[in-house]
């Protein structure tokens, strides 16, 4: 009983960690769109749990914030509107196959390599890493990568609604 | 190692418990309440009859949320015909499991000692202390609002696996407006987070044991009345309740996101929306009403605005604590379905241009308003 508590935490974070990687696979597997979305949250709130596991829960939070209440929510939102009878829901493979495995193959020969020559992060950090050391780092060293992402973003919802007028008046 | 799963699993049965009851009594509040608003007896029909006599318990109608129950869970289950039933059996609980899920931050207590509220048991339990709270993350205040966001989801995939146009016409209502009003009520608690300085939860209610101005509390709701009034409607928006009920509108989209859904599955979007209820009543408690302290009150006792002091023992405090949070939780809930019956429902398009050209610039001059008067107050 002692000895299941302690090594509770790495248990778990193999639990999450299985169940992401299941997640991922799914999602790759499945064809509907609203089930791959579903997938890919599962797997997002798994790798929040991994985070929390390790010790660092804000950054599960954000996790599970951004991804899952921001991002994928607006997703599902989408997806909630397109026609169920589309094509490409009953199709297994599309016209990149190919290109897609080879993609596959390179990303994990890269991952392979890394791993085997690479040096290895302990999985636990020693240091504890607070909301506090996040904050005045991303505030001092990368708020100009902030700052220029959302200049980005506003430059897309902008393009997204001139496409949506430029159609409707040709429609 | 044995103690802590001992404290945490008290404490896990404890909160669900508090939130099942909380979940079962407010149907019978809301009734209740809305009956004596209306001038009207209310649920008086459901009773317990005493076995072999004819002695009939009534007891104002509490029978009638465990006769609700029974009848949910007896009634068919009804299917419809839907493209997906794996979404569409998930759906009712996406929508319930993050709600329980956000009490788990949520200090229900201050700090307890179980070696001195328990003498026999100290030999067990040794010096350590826990936070009355299932988990006490450095995240906080986040971790809520990550849960939060979730049942948007929930609601969705009800409304859309469905396969109806009134479920989806509601599913696409919940989205817009829960994301809308989630932005709103994230605003507000930012103003919060700058003159407390932190999203501790445990934190943030300690922080709201002094006094303010010399005589007040120092509550949350003292120093951001503005935020706390935009929290209290956001939260209500968030929740789907009237004014805010246009999801499931049900002169419109008969029951809107949950039309197609019968039985217990039903029963779980009712019940997980009358937690959500008990919900915001304790993240109103625990940000702008002092938490579970009586004001003037911390884990050592009182110490009123003149100077006088009143200790008070470790047994004390912590059944205070646990009771005023109660006490503060069920009078916030009880606003909340006093709101629910007195204000008409908003029309869609008013509800969603309250949200992003009301709420939203007031929570943000708010924001402003507070960072300039919290630099000017820490800057020399």
């Amino acid at each position: 009983m002692e000895a299941l508590l302690q090594n509770l935490d790495t248990l778990l974070v193999y639990v999450f960690g299985v169940a992401a990687l299941v997640a991922g696979a799914l999602m790759i597997v499945l064809r509907h769109p609203m089930q791959v979305a579903m997938a890919l949250i599962s797997a997002m709130v798994f790798l929040g749990g991994v985070y929390g596991l390790l010790g660092v829960h804000f950054i599960a939070a954000f996790q599970v914030l951004i991804y899952v209440g921001a991002v994928m929510v607006f997703m599902v939102y989408a997806i909630m509107l397109l026609d169920v009878r589309d094509k490409s829901y009953t199709q297994r493979f599309s016209r990149f196959l190919v290109l897609g495995i080879a993609g596959a193959v390179i990303f994990v020969g890269v991952l392979v390599y890394g791993f085997a020559h690479g040096q290895h992060a302990s999985a636990r950090a020693s240091v504890s890493f607070g909301l506090q050391q996040f904050a005045s780092a991303f505030l001092n060293e990368y708020w100009l990568h902030f700052e220029l992402t959302s200049v980005l973003l506003v430059a897309a919802v902008v393009a997204a609604m001139a496409v949506i007028r430029g159609s409707k008046r040709h429609g | 190692m044995i103690q802590d799963l001992v404290v945490y699993v008290a404490y896990i049965v404890y909160a669900i418990a508090v939130l099942m009851t909380f979940g079962t009594l407010l149907t019978w509040v809301e009734r209740k309440q809305s009956a004596v608003m209306q001038d009207r007896i209310g649920a008086n029909r459901a009773y317990v009859r005493l076995p072999f006599t004819q002695i009939k318990l009534i007891w104002l109608g509490l029978f009638h949320g465990i006769a609700d129950g029974l009848k949910l869970m007896t009634k068919e289950d009804w299917r419809p015909k839907t493209y997906d039933w794996y979404a569409y059996a998930v759906a009712p609980w996406v929508c319930f499991v993050p709600v329980l899920l956000v009490f788990a931050v949520i200090p229900f207590g201050g700090l307890m000692v179980p070696a001195k509220l328990f003498p026999s048991l100290a030999g067990f339990f040794g010096d350590r202390a826990y936070p009355m709270q299932i988990a006490r993350l450095d995240a906080g205040i986040l971790i809520v609002f990550a849960f939060g966001g979730m049942t948007i989801i929930g609601a969705m995939l009800a409304g859309w696996s469905s396969y109806n146009k009134f479920s989806m016409l509601g599913a696409l209502r919940a989205g817009s407006q829960m994301i809308s009003y989630e932005l709103v009520m994230g605003l507000t608690v930012l103003g919060l987070i700058l003159i407390y300085g932190t999203v501790d939860l445990t934190t943030i209610v300690q922080e709201q044991s002094g006094t303010l101005l010399g005589f007040l509390p120092a509550w949350g709701v003292f120093h951001q009345p503005f935020a706390a009034t935009l929290f209290m409607a956001a939260a209500i928006a968030e929740n789907k309740r009237i004014p805010f009920d246009l999801p499931e509108a049900e002169s419109e989209l008969i029951s809107g996101f949950y039309t197609e859904y019968s039985a217990m599955k039903m029963g779980l979007f009712m019940f997980a929306e009358f937690i959500e209820i008990a919900i915001i009543g304790a993240l109103f408690t625990t940000l702008f009403l002092g938490g579970c302290n009586l004001p003037y009150m911390s884990d050592a006792g009182f110490a009123f605005p003149g100077g006088s002091v009143l200790p008070m023992s470790h047994g004390a405090v912590v059944v205070t604590q646990l009771v005023v949070f109660l006490a503060k939780v069920m009078l916030i809930c009880s606003f909340q379905i006093l709101i629910r019956w007195s204000l008409p429902r908003f029309r869609y398009d008013q509800v969603l241009k309250f949200a992003w050209k009301f709420m939203f610039p007031l929570a943000l001059m708010n924001l402003v308003v507070t960072a300039v008067l919290a630099w000017m107050a820490t800057s020399p």
